[in-house]
């Protein structure tokens, strides 16, 4: 009996250990919950916001597989600046059929692209949400909040000119609003030009980050993205304001040699406005791309140069550069080139046709990863805007609203730094890139420039689109390269990429393709 | 169990009073040979007694009109009825169909004659004789509906199984149950030291284990000697050589130079210099020589095991060894373990036991399963024209293939990658017999896994010469690193249980049982990592031999991960009679891996059997021996591919960027996934129904099962709209349907001096996913890089998992003519292949993709034969699958210089030369090696698993020598494959639970021959 009284305690000493013991909490890492209490985790969740800048080459949701989604797929190789090379057709034949004008819903380059910007707001949205709660210094809580706003301004400007109208989206979302359809173009440029201000209000000047912290989204980032915007509107004396002030700070000046941007000591040099930071002693690798760029692997020469050969200049590119402009050489490798310290470019090196590789992404051998694979872990940084760029938006702006002495001026500024700092002197026998006064300066002088000045830097294809004139300039192109293949561009359809289908499926319809796809 | 059979009939529990005295002798029926240890014990009372050793009893009873029941192992268990006589003489008949073997069910064992839900067993001895390797090998072939496939031929490497089918898009593996205590991991445990295998198919047999039983649950039990068991020491060695058993055909140096410049000047490029004389370069290097070799193995096995009166006891150690055939020692898997098992009485009522295991892994692993690092697929992808190695003795590098496939024999001599365990085992459990019927046992077991990687990077530069520019990113380290992780794993269970079992006076019997179980397990890691070792000899690899004093990166990492179960279970098993039985089982989980919301449980089942063999229809069939039909219906779990923390979003740091001049990274933190309180298990409910037969006494069983299984709840990450911008989380909205038919043969007989018996099974299942969640979609898997990475498998609703899904073809463009003419292939010549445009919307894309091909089999069959005749013995296992599909993604056509099979030679050249294969193409404009049937092949195969030849020394030799038994065997595994697949073996198992069949340069299975020797002293 007593036996059986004893056996029964231990059931009840048992059952009131439960409910604790079925409670765990992880340790690596915080839950939401307990995390965005100090000021650190503030710094933390804002540096989040830049991560994403870094993922050129990522999964998409609910399929295994990496898809690149670099800037200059689409500035460049949908452009008549480049074709995309790479081992054949067959090497992402998707981006082939883009090139073309032949593409569809469906390309997965499309999809990253639009998880990625989304993934990238998302953290934004979060910092904006969760850091103005954190007791911290004011004037370094807003300057966080200013480099997330700029950082959503720059995801919703690629998303606007991908795409048109998207889904705007400015805080984190619960799960019954997953489902969004789209906002109109203007409403998603409205919100672009309200982060922008507050950037520009509360960011601080480059000249105040120490140099540990170059990289980080300036004053400047948000004049040159502003200036941009306005740019892409139309909106031309805003467009004059905001890069006059700009250049008018006086915090950016032009490397005084053109081909020393593009080097690893040019990285974040003078002229650099807002640049995508990358390097190489990361450790990345192809699961987990961590803080290098593929850039470098799949811009570079196959063959002996062990790259993939994407991103081919054109011939038309080469034909556009003036005589004697030095900064073709700086741009691309011609057969018999010496491509850095890897070796001459010949056909038989690389083992393919082709005549002309890109050299503004090219790395050397020596500035390799120092561990683990090294084509994961490019070092070059994505020059995104540079002080030149914003300098012929300048000009642009002057010529637009009748300040034709001072668009001059601006595009002298930069023909300048190309002849080598030397003004142009007609008598000479080398003399190059001559000088075009205030009277004779046009438009297309100035989109001649840019095209020569910002070449392989993931521009073309969204200049042209701007300056209305994609359909003219990519038919010609189509029918030249493309013979008797009855390509053509669509005008009023192909100035935008399909909404990724997946997309549309997932949004349940919501959102509504654009027209002719 | 053998002994806690006996032991319920020996003690006697209080004496009755006695007034005759039966005396008698109980002999074999066949044989007439005495019988010792025969229980006799008279019905319906606890008054009893054993034969001597001359098979003499002496039973004192209470009247002359009751009956003596006779009970002894292997024998069938007789009623005599007294009747007035003073002398009972009884002859045993032998239970040669084993119906009242006690099988090892969860929680307890049951007669196989009672049995309601559908339990395989595995002869152990059937399977250890043959040589395995790993525990999970000895299912192999051997239990219908039981598919065990190799993920590697490599030593030491996993093995995926599949009870019944793939129940899970996530963790299908079933749970494996040492002792009663689950167990991760069943690597620990020496093959030798197994006394039983059960597997539990069904939901009703497996439901007592919950949350974690949906998959199926393998029961292992362990030796543990037997009371009153004479001192036995069996010792084994075996030592014998391994072999590749195929070799792919592949072009040789001309070969491959003619179709080289065939394919450049397609291209309009000149042929490469080192090709531009294809006769010259003869046969070039055989890469597959170079790359395997023979490998030996060997294994040394002991055991001892030994009985008092009040207690029993089991020793066993091993050492087993085995290189692998590429690489040799880079391949090897060592693995020694010891352990002791004893149990004892305290008194009548108290028993006491402790289990240790201590288990000693070290393991060296080449990379394998992939398609750009693995040296089997380098050697198969590497042209012939490389050399293995220069003149002056250093490794070549190849000047034709750019990236990816570098000198696989380099590989393997620049690999250090050594993974060690030291693994703890032990158990402790004590049981008191409250009353005759009433037994409580508790028992406390603990786990501890201590596993230590250390990879060394040496510094090697295959270039000639100082900065040789022509070396490829792949052929030089220039600094060498060492990468050494610390892992431990820990978990304790402590379970007890309550069981009641009772013979009621009308002849039914009832056995209940109720239990309680905790179960908590932590995982813990370090990870770090230097780089510039002062020395390039792996003997000298340690962190502190650094000379890089640079303030680095984070090179160093930990984590920590816990997770926690509680349960409550109980099981009613009721017998009526000999003719009915039936059980019933309920058990509550929780688990901390579940979300708040659905913290517990519940997973009922019931089953019933009924005992044909009495009904009259039956009875006047005298051939047929024994007959039960029986159903079973049961819900269980699956929860052991849920991590630990999914339930919650975790902030994660890491989200890093790197500012400035000097690098600099700066660490961001934030969450990557939605959260999902409502996480939980995958639910099982199956539903079985089966037959079990015995016909001309015994000879001749047969096994039928038929079973659906539906999985719901199932795991699935659904896709949320980008515009959420974070990763979904897993929800429980997917479901999938596995049923099948289940068939097993045994025969048995013997004439003369020969004896032979011969077992076969065959499983034929289905599988298909009923739901993928709603928006859920097809999920892709499977990326070739061979085909430009794009994806092979597809699952969707109403199709098997992980189907092969691509283009169909449909023959070669024999004219160019032809080829323009289809404008669904614009970039299409003479010599390309036909696409077929499925939806014929005169464009080939995305939308023209179509299941392609089904990896899973229409069936699978193991054959199993035996014969003795005097002192030899042999046996042959045959295993084989027939129907599935194989995909092959061994060559990489995307780096269009590697080296190609031989039936590339048979390309098309003009017209009307071949509608199979295309023409060899440098640019591949059209695409001929996407993802499409021409890579699908069938993998059916037929293999000669293990032959074996054994001899035992003649009896009278064996007691000159003093020793019980001494046999010599020699035995070959993997005998000879039939098969028509290409590649090195069709056995592929799975890379996840969604790429099966999938051949990215599998390291095949190598044939083996061994000779041993087995002694009982």
């Amino acid at each position: 009996m007593k036996r059986i009284l004893l056996l029964l305690l231990i059931p009840a000493v048992l059952v009131s250990c439960k409910q604790e013991f079925l409670e765990r909490t992880p340790v690596v890492g915080s839950t939401e919950a307990n995390f965005y209490k100090t000021p650190e985790d503030a710094l933390s969740a804002t540096i989040a916001c830049y991560n994403t800048l870094q993922q050129e080459v990522t999964n998409i949701q609910g399929s295994s597989g990496l898809k690149p989604h670099f800037r200059w797929f689409f500035g460049d190789i949908i452009s008549d600046d480049t074709d995309k090379g790479g081992s054949g057709d067959g090497d992402d034949p998707q981006l082939y059929d883009y090139e073309r004008f032949q593409g569809n819903s469906a390309g997965q380059m499309l999809l990253v692209e639009w998880q990625v910007a989304y993934r990238g707001i998302a953290y934004c949205n979060l910092a904006l949400q969760k850091i103005p709660e954190i007791d911290m210094d004011a004037d370094v809580r807003d300057a966080y909040l200013g480099e997330a706003r700029f950082i959503r301004a720059y995801w919703y400007f690629n998303l606007v000119k991908t795409f048109g109208g998207v889904p705007l989206v400015t805080e984190p979302l619960a799960s019954t609003q997953y489902q969004q359809a789209r906002a109109s173009s203007d409403e998603v440029y409205t919100l672009i030009k309200e982060d922008l201000e507050f950037a520009i209000e509360f960011l601080p000047p480059r000249s105040s980050y120490s140099l540990n912290a170059l990289g980080r989204a300036t004053r400047g980032s948000a004049q040159g993205l502003m200036t941009k915007v306005h740019a892409f509107l139309g909106e031309w004396e805003a467009c004059y304001q905001v890069s006059a002030d700009l250049v008018g700070e006086g915090e950016y000046s032009l490397d005084p040699e053109y081909a020393n941007i593009f080097t690893e000591l040019g990285e974040n040099g003078p002229g650099s406005i807002w640049e995508i930071q990358y390097m190489n002693a990361s450790g990345g690798n192809w699961g987990q791309q961590l803080e290098g760029t593929f850039t470098n692997v799949f811009q570079r020469a196959r063959g002996q140069f062990n790259g993939y050969g994407f991103n081919l200049p054109t011939q038309d590119l080469v034909n556009a550069f003036e005589e004697g402009d030095p900064r073709l050489a700086a741009t691309l490798f011609s057969e018999g080139d010496v491509m850095g310290d890897r070796g001459v470019f010949t056909i038989d090196a690389t083992g393919f046709p082709h005549l002309y590789y890109p050299k503004k992404y090219f790395n050397n051998a020596a500035e390799e990863a120092p561990f683990g694979d090294p084509n994961p872990n490019g070092h070059t940084n994505d020059r995104v805007i540079r002080l030149s760029d914003v300098l012929l938006f300048h000009a642009e702006a002057c010529f637009n609203t009748g300040r034709t002495e001072e668009a001059s001026a601006a595009l002298e500024a930069v023909r300048f730094r190309a002849r080598g700092n030397v003004s142009y002197n007609p008598m000479s026998p080398d003399a190059v890139l001559p000088f075009i006064s205030g009277g004779d300066i046009t438009l297309e002088d100035i989109w001649h420039e840019r095209r020569v000045e910002l070449a392989l830097e993931g521009h073309r294809f969204f200049d042209l689109v701007r300056q209305d004139r994609a359909a003219e300039v990519m038919q010609a192109h189509l029918d030249e390269h493309f013979p008797n293949s009855g390509y053509s561009f669509s005008a009023g359809v192909n100035e935008l990429f399909p909404i990724p289908s997946n997309e549309i499926t997932l949004s349940g319809g919501l959102i509504s393709q654009n027209p002719g796809y | 169990m053998r002994f806690l059979l006996l032991l319920g009939w020996m003690i006697p529990f209080g004496i009755f009073a006695q007034s005759t005295a039966i005396t008698g002798k109980v002999t074999d029926a066949d044989d007439g040979i005495a019988l010792p240890g025969v229980s006799v014990v008279e019905k319906g009372t606890y008054n009893g007694t054993v034969t001597d050793l001359d098979g003499n009893y002496t039973l004192m009873v209470s009247s002359s009109e009751a009956t003596l029941t006779f009970t002894y192992i292997g024998y069938k268990t007789t009623n005599v009825a007294i009747a007035g006589k003073s002398n009972v003489d009884h002859a045993l008949a032998a239970d040669i169909a084993g119906l009242e073997e006690a099988i090892v069910i969860g929680y307890g064992n049951q007669q196989r004659s009672k049995i309601s839900g559908a339990v395989g067993t595995i002869d152990i001895k059937d399977a250890t004789s043959v040589p395995v390797l790993r525990t999970e090998q000895a299912l192999q072939g051997r239990a219908a509906g039981v598919q065990v496939t190799q993920n590697s031929g490599q030593p030491g490497s996993t093995q995926s199984i599949r009870i019944r089918g793939t129940g899970s898009l996530n963790n299908a593996e079933p749970l494996w149950v040492v002792d009663g205590i689950p167990s991760g991991g069943i690597d620990y445990l020496n093959p030798s030291d197994i006394e039983s295998i059960s597997v539990l198919k069904d939901a009703a047999s497996a439901a007592i284990y919950g949350a974690r039983g949906g998959n199926g649950v393998i029961l292992v039990t362990t030796k543990k000697g037997a009371k009153g068991q004479p001192a036995q020491v069996t010792y084994d060695t075996y030592y014998g050589f391994q072999e590749p058993w195929k070799k792919i055909g592949l072009l040789n140096a001309e070969e491959y130079a003619i179709l080289m410049n065939e394919s450049r000047a397609a291209a309009g490029l000149v042929p490469l210099s080192q090709l531009a004389d294809p006769t010259s370069l003869g046969e070039g290097t055989d890469w597959q020589d170079a790359l395997f070799e023979r490998a030996p193995m060997v294994n040394h096995s002991f055991n001892f095991t030994k009985g008092t009166a009040t207690s029993s006891t089991a020793i066993g150690g091993s050492h087993f060894a085995q290189d692998g055939i590429i690489g040799g020692e880079k391949g090897r898997f060592e693995r020694t373990t010891f352990r002791v098992s004893t149990q004892q009485d305290a008194g009548d009522r108290f028993r006491i036991g402790q289990t240790v295991n201590f288990t000693h892994i070290s393991r060296n692993a080449l990379a394998e399963n992939n398609e750009f690092a693995t040296p089997v697929v380098r050697a198969l992808n590497m042209d012939p024209v490389t050399p293995v190695s220069r003149p002056d003795g250093s490794y070549a590098y190849t000047e034709l293939i750019g990236s990816d496939i570098a000198n696989p024999i380099n590989q393997v001599a620049t690999t250090y990658d050594n993974w060690m365990t030291n693994r703890f085992v032990g158990n402790l459990f004590g049981e008191y017999d409250l009353l005759k019927e009433l037994k409580f046992r508790s028992s406390v077991n603990i786990d501890l896994s201590l596993g230590s990687q250390k990879i060394f990077l040496p510094q090697y530069d295959l270039g000639v010469g100082e900065n040789d520019p022509n070396r490829p990113a792949y052929e030089w380290r220039e600094v060498n690193g060492l990468i050494r992780n610390e892992n431990k794993w820990s978990n304790w269970q402590w379970e007890n249980t309550l069981q009641y079992d009772k013979d009621l006076k009308n002849g039914d019997r009832i056995q209940t049982i109720l239990g309680y179980s905790a179960l908590y397990g932590n995982y813990q890691n370090i990870g770090t990592y230097r780089d510039s070792l002062n020395s390039n000899d792996p003997e000298l690899a340690f962190l502190d031999n650094s000379l890089n004093f640079n303030e680095q990166a984070p090179n160093a990492s930990g984590g920590f991960g816990e997770s926690s179960y509680l349960s409550t279970f109980a099981r009613v098993q009721y017998e009526l009679g000999d003719r009915y039985s039936m059980s019933g089982t309920v058990r509550r989980d929780g688990s901390s891996k579940f979300g708040a919301n659905n913290r517990y449980g519940i997973f009922p089942s019931l089953s019933a059997a009924w005992n044909l063999t009495e009904i009259p229809w039956v009875v006047e069939k005298d051939w047929i021996e024994f007959a039960k039909v029986r159903a079973s219906w049961g819900r269980n779990g699956n929860a052991d591919g849920i991590g630990n923390f999914d339930f919650t979003s975790v902030v994660f740091n890491g989200q890093n960027y790197t500012f400035g001049p000097d690098q600099q990274q700066v660490n961001g933190a934030g969450p990557v996934t939605t959260s999902n309180p409502d996480l939980k298990w995958e639910t099982v409910d199956q539903f079985n129904a089966g037959l079990d037969v015995d016909l001309y006494r015994g000879r001749f069983n047969i096994v039928l099962d038929y079973f659906v299984k539906n999985t719901n709840d199932m795991l699935a990450v659904v896709p949320v709209p980008g515009v959420v911008g974070f990763l979904p989380a897993a929800t429980n909205v997917a479901s999938a349907r596995n049923k099948g038919l289940e068939l097993a043969l045994t025969y048995r007989g013997e004439k003369g001096d020969w004896d032979y018996d011969i077992t076969g099974n065959l499983s034929v299942i289905r599988n298909e996913v009923t739901g993928l969640g709603e928006g859920g979609q097809p999920i892709n898997t499977g990326g070739i890089f061979g085909a430009g990475n794009d994806f092979s498998a597809y699952t969707d609703i109403g199709l098997p998992m992980a189907v092969f899904y691509g283009y169909e073809t449909a023959g070669i463009f024999q004219t160019d003519e032809e080829a323009t003419a289809n404008t669904a292939q614009p970039e299409a010549q003479a010599g390309d292949v036909i696409f077929v445009d499925q939806n014929e919307d005169g464009v080939l894309d995305e939308n023209d993709k179509t299941v392609i091909g089904n990896p899973h089999p229409d069936f699978t069959f193991g054959v199993t034969a035996n014969v003795k005749w005097k002192n030899f013995d042999a046996s042959i296992f045959i295993q084989g699958s027939q129907g599935n599909d194989l995909f092959n993604g061994i060559f990489r056509y995307d780096l269009n210089t590697t080296n190609l099979p031989v039936s590339a030679l048979e390309r098309w050249t003009g017209e009307g030369s071949t509608n199979e294969h295309p023409r060899i193409t440098h640019t591949d404009a059209n695409q001929n090696n996407r993802v499409s049937d021409r890579f699908v092949e069938d993998g059916s195969f037929v293999r000669i698993k293990n032959l074996q030849i054994g001899y035992t020394l003649p009896q009278s030799l064996q007691d000159k020598l003093d020793i019980g038994k001494c046999r010599f065997y020699v035995s070959a595994s993997n005998l000879l494959t039939f098969t028509n697949y290409s590649g090195l073996d069709p056995e592929i198992g799975s890379r996840g639970t969604l790429e099966i069949g999938i051949d990215r340069g599998f390291y095949p299975v190598a044939r083996n021959f061994i000779a041993g020797i087995n002694v009982t002293f």
